[in-house]
């Protein structure tokens, strides 16, 4: 799975999230205030408009903090009732249609089914509650106020903020609802649509040695199964009747042998190792150049896409891993590693055969580094490699790091002597304190191997899969938060039209937040906006510079105000699609427990703010007209 | 400001600005007003003259211009003088998918009512309001009376000080207008301070003690209603047992001739005349208090 940017671990990410949370809350607040009073100045002129935003400010106070939960819950309550008139189970209706007819677009034979299935019920999921959302959030307090059903709620003893936290509140409450029962029958949906079993086709099997007469028994099998769901599976038996139908499509299935009778029977079980959370354990990446020179980066093939670094095959070339916390209590007694390579072919080869590579292990603090297993590249797939606690290595000996003279760390090979062992043990021998590295280099000369950072993982015990479908929901969840946070700060202040258009309009510019900051922090080509219009209507490039004058002074100045304005703007838009994590579910990775934390954080401050900023317009706004 | 007054309007101006904040429309000029304790108050006035305006900004539905409003000594968007005050708008504006019943439970829960007191409120208002068969039923099933009935039973669940009635009446039958000024007057009865605007001039002159008549935003006259509708100058006699001899000279003779004095006093007009005498009045001479003749008030 591709993670292009790295999660920080959530200690880190809680000394700058919140910091800037204040900092944009900060800077709005005294744009509010500043804007506010202009306002209230121009319509009743300095004394009269100054006090009334003091009054304002100071019923703030009271209002944000001394809200009443039961008014609060009794205006969720409205909002539920009112959506559940409006039609809400009708979504709920699609949706099972939907999955009704699913078996008619989903394929059966794709190469990865659980992804298709988790991509479609989660799609179908997050677009049905998103849009729903969107028009309950926005509609609903502009109807109140066009149908003045408001007018005999203000003037009850409510505050303005308890309307909006009550509204909010009651979207959730009743999205949250839909989200759970959705999940659940997705859940059965998927789990149920997967399994499936098939027969050991028995004509097909024969003694894999070809020596042994397989109708003897006793001895090992190979064959084939039947098809089932577009696809069949190699067959292994071993000699006790016990045996595997291998992976294919993610999955494989256990096959047992019994007799029944004079009949021979092969009973194959349900799918395993698809439904499964991976818990990956990330280590550190850096590189080693041909001569194992510390290097920033791997080779550079020409790739536009910068996310793989490339490691030169037939040198001495490696990417390193560093992983910390590999004890026998976290990973039992062997180290199962995965890795996702790309590969580079300068020439084509045997296109059937993989590209060579070795793995290596090695000691941090003592150096001691073993050749643990040479293996085939299996390009566009997860490659597995369990190794066991016990290693025989085909090579052992030191690595330890070097100043060159030119002042450059120079890993150099030498032999162990009277250290050298038989057999290593990984932990013992291997790992210091919970640390190891694991090096990576490519055999074959002339051909390279690409990897990122998260190509390359050890797999610790599996987490619940259900649970991290629940994750999966969580994401959307964490999506309907700020679509109803944004439709229903929009509400207060304008149609519910324009309320929704507006919406839409935040979580679209939320796609471009990247590159908005880019733009802002002037990472990209070509400058700022003015700068960017000099070089279109001039027809310059973006890479030299604009001759030096007056006008490219007064350009970058006006530039550099607008970049700050654009960065503040960014800080506003919510990275939408940073909140969701099917892919994870998809492809079968736990979701981390950080990424829940930090995103959730994330939209909780979303969350806050925009309550904050619907509060204040809807306090300083008239109900009645 | 003394105990016993409820409401104060200092100096009240209201202006509607389109979208750029261009004047549309001068709903209220500079009101002043008092509302005491215990008393029916009625703001007469005819479409537009801002009646409705001046409610919604004693309830804080709309700011001031200019002015002030005070309700219970306090400013009119602290919303904690809503605890004293029930509200029944100019058309029943309730959540029409919520029954009698849960929409009284609904409005108890906005003043923190607890369960208990929640319950006995809402059997006592539907009871008053007379939809005891009708409370399991959703609003929009409602008729326009009965959706002015529950209007009020919503309007009275805190058990209010302060009552502000908008067109009470308008949508009842004459049985359902009789019992709706009989619940006003009964209010009244239990120490509550009553304000209604209405166009009905019947409703008002029937029940209220004290009026306030608007047109085009300005306050054109206020006092109590039977001394407005006094007419001062002219006295009428009612007196029996007279020859018709001495019906020629009445004033001279009933005393002279010892006949039987039965009543003597003031005839009223009815509260439609005074009206129409105003509105004339301020037609004739726009923004200018009416002005009335000497001894006519």
């Amino acid at each position: 799975m591709v993670l292009e940017t790295e999660l920080l671990p959530f200690r880190e990410w809680l000394l700058w999230g919140p910091f800037v949370w204040l900092l944009v809350m900060g800077s709005l607040a005294v744009a509010g205030l500043f804007f506010g009073s202009l306002v209230a100045v121009i319509r009743h002129g300095p004394a009269a408009g100054l006090a009334a935003t003091g009054r304002v400010l100071a019923a703030a106070v009271g209002d944000l903090f001394c809200m009443s939960p039961r008014r609060v819950w009794a205006l969720a309550w409205l909002a539920v009732k009112d959506s559940l008139r409006r039609r809400v189970v009708v979504v709920f209706i699609v949706f099972l249609l939907l999955l009704l007819f699913a078996g008619w677009f989903l394929d059966p034979s794709s190469d990865h089914p659980l992804r298709l299935y988790i991509s479609f019920v989660l799609t179908a999921t997050s677009y049905l509650v998103l849009l729903l959302m969107l028009f309950l959030s926005a509609l609903s307090l502009p109807n109140d106020l066009k149908n003045k059903t408001l007018h005999t709620v203000v003037t009850k003893p409510v505050r303005p903020s308890e309307i909006v936290l009550g509204r909010m509140l009651g979207f959730v409450v009743l999205g949250t609802t839909l989200l759970a029962l959705m999940s659940a029958i997705s859940y059965v949906f998927v789990v149920r649509g997967l399994a499936h079993s098939h027969e050991v086709v028995q004509a097909s099997l024969a003694a894999v040695d070809p020596r042994q007469d397989a109708d003897q028994g006793a001895v090992p099998l190979r064959g084939e199964s039947t098809r089932v769901n577009g696809h069949r599976h190699d067959v292994r038996i071993d000699r006790k009747g016990q045996g595997l139908l291998e992976m294919t499509q993610d999955h494989y299935h256990r096959v047992a042998r019994r007799q029944d009778g004079e009949k021979t029977v092969y009973e194959v079980g349900q799918p395993e190792g698809m439904l499964v959370a991976r818990v990956p354990v990330y280590g550190k990446l850096r590189f080693m150049d041909s001569q194992r020179h510390v290097a920033e980066r791997g080779t550079n093939v020409g790739d536009e896409w910068a996310y793989r670094s490339y490691i030169q095959g037939g040198s001495l070339a490696a990417g390193v891993w560093s992983f910390e916390g590999v004890t026998p209590t976290a990973f039992s007694d062997n180290l199962q590693l995965e890795m996702t390579l790309g590969v580079f072919r300068t020439y084509k080869g045997d296109i059937e055969q993989g590209v060579a590579g070795v793995l290596l292990l090695r000691n941090p603090k003592t150096g001691l580094t073993v050749e643990a297993k040479v293996f085939k590249s299996r390009e566009f797939s997860t490659d597995v490699h369990r190794l066991p606690r016990k290693i025989t290595p085909t090579a052992a000996y030191a690595l330890q790091p070097e100043k060159d003279p030119d002042g450059r760390i120079k890993y150099v090979r030498k032999p162990l002597g009277a250290d050298a062992k038989a057999q290593y043990d990984l932990f013992d021998d291997l790992t210091d304190d919970g640390q190891l590295e694991v090096w990576l280099q490519c055999l074959d000369p002339e051909q390279y191997f690409g990897v990122a950072q998260p190509d390359l993982y050890l797999r610790a015990r599996d987490a619940s899969f259900a649970l991290n479908f629940v994750k999966g929901y969580f994401g959307i969840w964490m999506q309907m938060v700020l679509v109803i946070g944004f439709g229903v700060m929009f509400s207060t202040f304008l149609t519910g039209p324009v309320a929704m258009l507006a919406t839409v309009g935040m979580l679209i510019g939320g796609f471009f937040r990247g590159y908005m900051i880019e733009l802002a922090l002037g990472q990209t080509w070509g400058g700022g906006p003015v700068e960017s219009l000099i070089r279109i209507l001039t027809q310059d490039n973006v890479v030299s510079d604009l001759p030096e004058g007056i006008r490219t002074t007064v350009a970058q100045t006006v530039d550099s105000v607008l970049q700050r304005g654009l960065w503040v703007v960014a800080q506003l838009l919510p990275s939408f699609g940073d909140y969701d994590c099917a892919s994870y579910v998809a492809y079968g990775f736990n979701v981390p427990g950080n990424w829940i934390a930090e995103r959730g954080l994330t939209a909780l401050g979303f969350a806050v703010a925009l309550f904050v900023v619907g509060y204040f317009f809807l306090k300083t706004r008239e109900v009645a007209r | 400001m003394p105990n016993d007054v409820i409401i104060e309007t200092r100096n009240l101006t209201k202006v509607y600005r389109d979208f750029w904040g261009r004047q549309k429309v001068r709903a209220l000029k500079a009101l002043d007003l008092e509302v005491r304790r215990g008393e029916i108050f009625g703001l007469l006035g005819p479409n537009g003259s801002g009646k409705t305006t001046t409610i919604k900004l004693i309830l804080g539905l709309l700011f001031p211009t200019s002015g002030q409003v005070l309700c219970f000594g306090r400013d009119a968007t602290d919303v904690t003088k809503n605890e004293r005050i029930g509200y029944l708008p100019e058309e029943s504006y309730l959540y029409k998918f919520l029954s009698a019943e849960e929409t009284l439970d609904f409005y108890g829960r906005l003043f923190k009512m607890s369960r208990r007191l929640r319950r006995q409120r809402t059997s006592e208002l539907i009871n008053l309001v007379g939809l005891q068969g009708a409370k399991k039923r959703q609003l929009r099933e409602y008729s326009k009376g009965m959706t002015r009935r529950i209007g009020l039973a919503q309007a009275l669940i805190n058990d209010p000080e302060l009552i502000l009635l908008d067109e009470p009446t308008t949508g009842l039958d004459p049985l359902g207008i009789r019992d709706m000024k009989q619940m006003i007057l009964d209010l009244r009865e239990q120490g509550k301070t009553v304000v209604m605007c209405s166009h009905r001039l019947d409703d008002v002159e029937d029940v209220c003690d004290r009026i306030a008549i608007l047109y085009d935003g300005e306050l054109k006259e206020l006092g109590r209603v039977d001394s407005l509708l006094k007419v001062r100058d002219v006295t009428e006699i009612h007196a029996r047992g007279l020859s018709e001899k001495t019906q020629q000279e009445i004033r001279q003779l009933i005393q002279r001739e010892g006949g039987e004095l039965v009543a003597m006093g003031n005839p009223t007009m009815t509260l439609e005349q005074l009206f129409l005498d105003i509105i004339a009045e301020s037609e004739a001479h726009p923004g200018r208090r009416v002005v009335r003749k000497e001894g006519a008030a």
